[in-house]
């Protein structure tokens, strides 16, 4: 058994199907990118993996059946992710968003937090320091205690990242990490990527449109064409896969 | 590792706990010093609202939903000092206790419209809650006296050995208005305390989170109907409450009281006073609540006001009052949206800067 599995999902909107019929497989502990051309449905596909969406078709995370339920409780099961267009709480500072990540993983309800005894305090230890374990990979120590607003988009991304990681995911979704990022940046973006499929072993799906960047990460591909699969393999076989060059390159005549 | 025990404080300075501390010592010592019935009595009516600005932040401030019910809600709890209290002569802790139950158990009957509605929206359907409230105030008669209105001067406010309407301690005895001074604002306190608690640990993180983004608070595992809701409780609990101090400072409860002019009033009084900070509410309670007050004592000294028409002014003191609120409203909307509370943490910054660089 996989650890996701992904069988025949559609979705349409209206009368436009965006994706149709997708079923793939992510291994514990694997880089597996999302690929394909604008508008081919790939946020889409996150979209239904975390609950946003909920399409035809089955996924299951470790064996149990993820559709139908909502974001909220698909989230506490172990699917994290990020957001292309960044989705931080701007008001708050990087600690409190990290550690809304473990928001699933603490339990403080209303009245014990209004009283501020025993677990409250405790939970709130305990957290506290895995976050700022996390702060410390992802290198955020000069920016911990700054509201997330007023921090440089790069950053942001960077603090993103550690929100979703926070949640102990087994499954991290990211949409886009690199997108509008400049050289320096998505290199400092990939390091941490590998760094967390090194340390912590979470398998990762990542969507994403720089094609070096994918292909020098990920350790499977899958290649979308109007949410359709056109194809599914490691970075040779998908470079030299005569549907991928015709769907990038055109037809040859 | 910088995680540290300091951080997870309430006050993590010295600072902080010194002023806090001032802070309580002057309001302790408040009566001893102020025995006019006057000043104490817009003294007692600040920590009324107090009361009910803190509730309406975790609201209004943390959760992001504006509503315009409050005035409902401090209603119920208004009515339920007099029902309780006063008609069926139960003890200060179990009424007050009931008023926050009663208020909590409406807001959560409500809660679930702020679900669907967002904005403007829900201001509408919680601005419905006032007239509803108020044609319920008037009709149901058996509890509420109709518009007759009903009386809470027999209300229970002893607690233990204290009788707040009359106690006294070696060397000095407090009048009734002090007593409810006292009471009132140990109340706040406490109220202040219950809310700071909830936006420092787990809960609180949550509201403020469906406050700046509901899909992403979602997507981290947050449950909107849960917080959502339970925002709406705490804060109609806290209206309540507050309501059934406000029904007993008044001693009579009448159904037009609780209209939207009050609810407009604690909006203000939380955006004056620094919305999503909790000394924000106690700020503006302070600076807001009573001003309406205190326009009616001084309307004499302001010729342009007139308290009966025909003796000369050209407005009345109530519609004065309103486009004070408005105009006060505007005036921090626009230049400092964060309110008092951020002036006080602006001028703290500059003395800090101040001290730093000699």
């Amino acid at each position: 058994m996989s650890l996701l599995e992904v069988r025949e999902i559609s979705l349409s909107f209206g009368g436009v199907r965006a994706i149709s019929d997708v079923t793939f497989d992510v291994e514990a502990g694997e880089l597996f990118a999302v690929i394909g051309p604008n508008g081919a449905g790939k946020t889409s596909i996150f979209n239904c993996l975390n609950g946003v969406y909920e399409p035809r078709g089955s996924i299951k995370l470790e064996g149990l059946e993820l559709t139908g339920l909502p974001p909220s409780k698909i989230a506490s099961l172990g699917i994290a992710r990020t957001f292309q267009n960044l989705a931080l709480f701007s008001n708050l500072d990087v600690i409190s968003n990290l550690m809304l990540g473990r928001h699933h993983l603490m339990k403080t309800g209303f009245i014990a937090g209004a009283l501020w005894v025993g677990r409250a305090k405790r939970e709130e230890i305990v957290h506290r320091r895995r976050c700022e374990e996390i702060v410390e990979l992802l290198e955020l120590t000069p920016y911990r205690r700054q509201p997330i607003g007023t921090l440089p988009y790069g950053i942001q991304k960077r603090i993103e990242l550690g929100r979703a990681l926070a949640m102990d995911p087994k499954v991290l979704l990211l949409d886009e990490p690199v997108a509008g990022m400049n050289l320096e940046e998505t290199e400092g973006m990939a390091r941490y990527i590998l760094d967390i499929r090194d340390e912590l072993g979470v398998a990762m799906v990542l969507v994403e449109h720089d094609m070096h960047f994918v292909m020098d990460l990920a350790d499977r591909l899958l290649v979308l064409e109007f949410g359709q699969v056109i194809a599914v393999g490691t970075p040779e076989q998908i470079a030299n896969d005569p549907n991928v060059i015709r769907a990038y390159l055109g037809e040859a005549s | 590792m910088a995680t540290d025990d300091t951080a997870l404080r309430l006050l993590p300075t010295r600072f902080s706990r010194v002023s806090i501390g001032l802070v309580v010592a002057v309001g302790v010592l408040v009566p001893f010093v102020v025995s006019g019935d006057f000043w104490m009595t817009v003294l007692v009516s600040a920590g009324i609202f107090a009361m009910g600005a803190v509730g309406l932040n975790v609201l209004t401030g943390f959760t992001g939903q504006v509503s315009l019910g409050h005035a409902f809600f401090l209603g119920c709890g208004a009515y339920t000092a007099a029902y309780l209290g006063a008609a069926r002569g139960w003890p200060l802790p179990l009424w007050l206790l009931a008023a926050g139950v009663i208020g909590g158990v409406i807001g959560g009957i409500v809660g679930p419209f702020a679900l669907r509605l967002k904005g403007n929206y829900l201001v509408v359907v919680t601005l419905g809650l006032v007239f509803i409230g108020i044609h319920i105030f008037e009709n149901w008669d058996r509890v509420t006296g109709g518009t007759n209105g009903t009386s809470t001067s027999q209300a229970e406010l002893s607690l233990g050995f204290t009788d707040f309407r009359s106690f006294s301690i070696p060397g000095k005895d407090f009048s009734e208005l002090q007593g409810l001074y006292y009471l009132v604002w140990i109340l706040a306190g406490l109220f202040v305390l219950v809310s700071a608690n909830i936006v420092r640990s787990r809960p609180g993180r949550a509201l403020q989170a469906v406050r700046d983004r509901d899909v992403a608070a979602e997507v981290v595992g947050i449950s909107l109907p849960r917080y959502k809701i339970g925002a709406f409780v705490i804060s109609s609990s806290m209206a309540a409450m507050a309501g059934a101090m406000l029904g007993v400072q008044q001693q009579f409860v009448g159904p037009t009281s609780w209209n939207i002019f009050l609810s407009i009033q604690y909006v203000a009084i939380i955006i004056v006073g620094g919305v999503g900070m909790v000394s924000g509410a106690v700020l503006g309670a302070l600076f807001l609540g009573p001003l309406p007050e205190i326009v009616e004592k001084y309307s004499d000294k302001l010729p342009f006001l007139y308290e009966v028409k025909g003796e000369g002014g050209i407005v009345s003191i109530a519609a004065f009052n309103e486009m004070l609120f408005g105009a006060l409203l505007i005036v921090f909307l626009l230049f400092e949206p964060r309110g008092l509370a951020a002036l006080w943490l602006r001028a703290k910054a500059r003395f800090r800067t101040a001290r730093s660089t000699p």
